[in-house]
């Protein structure tokens, strides 16, 4: 077997019971944040796609894992120790920001859940760009990353407790606080949001292009 | 010695049989529709519906209990999820990834079976495989299997579309004299999330276009008329060697070009392109070139943002609706044809309108619509299919009834007018023939010239039917015709 795409396990951090963290080896991997990659376990077929969480001048590269209940290849991942093996493919997908609006144009990144990963990559690839985080989490304890974002740009929306920043769901702060139509809307995880998000963009005036999704399912 | 091989699924799995079979007869073997007198057999497998699985399910039970009687190799390629996989390597001799079809030789050596081509192989280093012999039986044979299979997971690449260029390097054994397929790029980096393709052949890799202009050149020399450039998204060709190979309309430009020079009369298509890398750049080099074909076959799957998202298709139908402006600006003459997904998990009465009306729309010639179905692997697999099956079925019948509407109408447009037409066989109207148009447009004449089959000739069009088109061979002075 080629070993081109067998990066080291650097490191696991547990951010929940279910959710963590893999920092892994590098090795020159070029990726634009946003991208996704391939991961599975050195030596098995099977794989999975996680949004890359690492900001793209790390030298190490991150992905944010949830498990999933009946789940194989996350339940795998989890029980890796540092020094294992990982097998990377990629890096893939097109849920990227033209590299000429960075630095002009104003953002709105809307997650739910662990699709936090690509816009933690996006603030930490580029320091300097004018941006809004929504999060969508059932309770505080899920805010991944939190603290590696502006926390005058980081909104917490915790539906199940009153922990976060807002409560109530993306969908209930975006009716309260409309979007201006010059926003860059990028929309992260699962796709009932992303239906829901897509629509009251429309509705406020959010031209279609200016709406990116990437669904996780 | 006979082999019996049973391909499933796409035009790619078709041409990637031509090149099973080349490796096959090079050992010596010859295909037999019969396949209680192969000894070696084989599935070129397909994962797209689970009916395909099933279907391999089915033959290996069968062949397996044909083991009692009678001494077998079996081995089954093609498209295969992992989980898949790794219940073949219990059923199946052999499992490999089409990348690996030049090692055939050498693997069925190794049970046994001594040709020559197997005996050149064993002189050869080949790491990937050594292992599993050594430490199950070193000395197996046809009259004493391995008790395992040849393949194991260890061998069962994570990408399988690796080393595809050793692959394309078999030449084919055509099935036809005059229309072929070239493939130009292995594997799927879109994540269509109804489709397994990325899981069973891994990521887009470009073949070298050098080799596919020479594989062309030596076609169009031998005759071939209707030449198809094969991918899951030809027009992302090149993109994934960063800059060390042309763009997929610099090919095409290329294959016209060479069109221009040859003096001879062939037509070139690709299959398939996607929306999202669909390009003002590829719709003029088409307009350009005679050779190059005036049909585009441009997948929409959905008429409805919120279905597109939910497929992951990566395009709105703003992007598609701009790309059919261009081809109706650029190329009025070429026919569009369609692929469209009904009933898809979530489709709503309303989404699903919207669909009709892009169809309504853009006036298709040619629509294959599926009702949706869970495809293993895929990642709408893990969705729940909530579309009754009788809204599926009524919604496929009200696209059909849309279709055949405005093809139809485009068809009658073709009648008086006199049509190049490429003559593929009988028709099955008895005292006639069938044939393609440049747009592809099914055309039946009356004539049993078989000499006529595989090559053009004028026909004058009489009737239309909604799918396909009537005429009559055209007098041999004739002095305009017309590309449709």
């Amino acid at each position: 077997m080629s070993n081109d795409n067998l990066h080291d396990l650097l490191s696991i951090t547990h951010l929940t019971d279910s959710a963590y963290i893999l920092k892994m080896s590098r090795r020159g991997l070029q990726f634009r944040a946003g991208q996704h990659i391939l991961l599975g376990k050195a030596g098995s077929i099977h794989n999975r796609e996680y949004s890359i969480y690492s900001g793209d001048t790390e030298d190490f590269i991150e992905v944010l894992v949830k498990e999933v209940e009946d789940g194989l290849v996350s339940k795998q991942l989890k029980k890796s120790k540092p020094g294992e093996k990982m097998q990377i493919e990629g890096p893939l997908g097109f849920f990227t920001i033209e590299p000429e609006l960075i630095k002009t144009a104003k953002f709105l990144f809307i997650a739910t859940g662990s699709g936090i990963a690509p816009f933690h990559s996006f603030a930490n690839s580029y320091p300097d760009i004018n941006y809004k985080v929504l999060h969508g989490i059932r309770h505080g304890n899920e805010a991944y990353g939190k603290k590696d974002f502006d926390a005058e740009k980081y909104i917490s929306c915790t539906s199940g407790d009153k922990s976060g920043d807002y409560h109530g769901r993306v969908t209930d702060y975006i009716k309260q606080h409309p979007v201006t139509p010059d926003s860059h809307c990028y929309l992260c995880g699962n796709f009932n949001m992303i239906h829901e998000v897509f629509d009251l963009l429309e509705q406020q005036s959010v031209h279609p292009d200016q709406i990116h999704a990437e669904v996780y399912f | 010695m006979k082999y019996h091989l049973i391909s499933l699924g796409c035009q790619m799995n078709l041409s990637d049989t031509e090149r099973v079979n080349t490796v096959l007869h090079q050992m010596g073997f010859s295909q037999t529709e019969d396949e209680n007198e192969a000894s070696v057999l084989g599935v070129i497998a397909c994962s797209v519906r689970q009916k395909a699985i099933d279907k391999v399910y089915a033959r290996i039970s069968k062949w397996n209990r044909m083991k009692n009687r009678k001494n077998l190799i079996t081995f089954v390629s093609g498209c295969i999820l992992p989980s898949d996989n790794e219940r073949f390597l219990k059923l199946f001799d052999l499992v490999f990834p089409m990348s690996d079809l030049p090692q055939l030789p050498e693997m069925i050596s190794h049970y046994g079976i001594v040709t020559q081509a197997g005996l050149n192989y064993q002189n050869i280093e080949r790491e990937s495989i050594k292992p599993t012999l050594t430490q199950n039986n070193p000395k197996p044979s046809l009259f004493q299997p391995l008790t395992v299979p040849f393949s194991n997971p260890e061998n069962i690449k994570l990408n399988p579309g690796k080393n595809i260029e050793q692959f394309w390097n078999v030449e084919p054994t055509h099935t036809s004299d005059f229309e072929v397929f070239i493939p130009i790029q292995n594997g799927c980096d879109k994540f269509c999330t109804f489709c397994a393709v990325p899981y069973t052949r891994g990521r887009e890799v470009s073949r070298s276009s050098a080799e596919i202009m020479d594989e062309l050149r030596t076609l169009v020399d031998k005759g071939f008329k209707s030449i198809t450039l094969l991918g899951q998204n030809v027009n992302s060709y090149g993109l994934d060697k960063k800059g060390e190979e042309i763009t997929f309309p610099e090919l095409l430009r290329q294959i016209g070009e060479f069109g221009n020079q040859s003096g001879k009369e062939f037509w070139v298509y690709f299959t398939s392109p996607h929306p999202r890398d669909m390009n003002d750049d590829v719709i003029e080099v088409i307009s350009h070139y005679q050779c190059l074909a005036k049909q585009i076959h441009l997948p929409m799957q959905s008429g409805d943002d919120h279905v597109l998202l939910r497929m992951n298709r990566k395009h709105s139908m703003e992007k598609y609706r701009q790309i059919v402006f261009s081809i109706r600006r650029l190329i009025p003459e070429a026919t569009l044809f369609t692929d469209i997904i009904v009933g898809f998990t979530g489709e709503t009465d309303e989404q699903f309108d919207n669909t009709r009306k892009a169809m309504s729309e853009f006036e298709f010639n040619m629509a294959y619509i599926a009702q949706y179905s869970v495809r293993p692997g895929a990642a709408s697999s893990r969705w729940e299919d909530d579309v009754p099956k009788e809204t599926k079925k009524a919604r496929y019948h009200i696209l059909t009834d849309e279709l055949t509407k405005h093809s139809i109408k485009f068809n009658n447009l073709l009648i008086g007018k006199t049509l190049r037409v490429l003559v593929r066989g009988y028709d099955r109207k008895e005292g006639y023939l069938s044939a393609l148009t440049e747009g592809k447009i099914v055309v039946r004449f009356e004539s049993e010239n078989k000499n006529l089959i595989g090559n053009f000739v004028d026909i004058t069009i009489q009737k239309a039917t909604p799918l396909s088109i009537e005429g009559e061979l055209a007098e041999q002075m004739v002095t305009q015709t017309i590309v449709v």
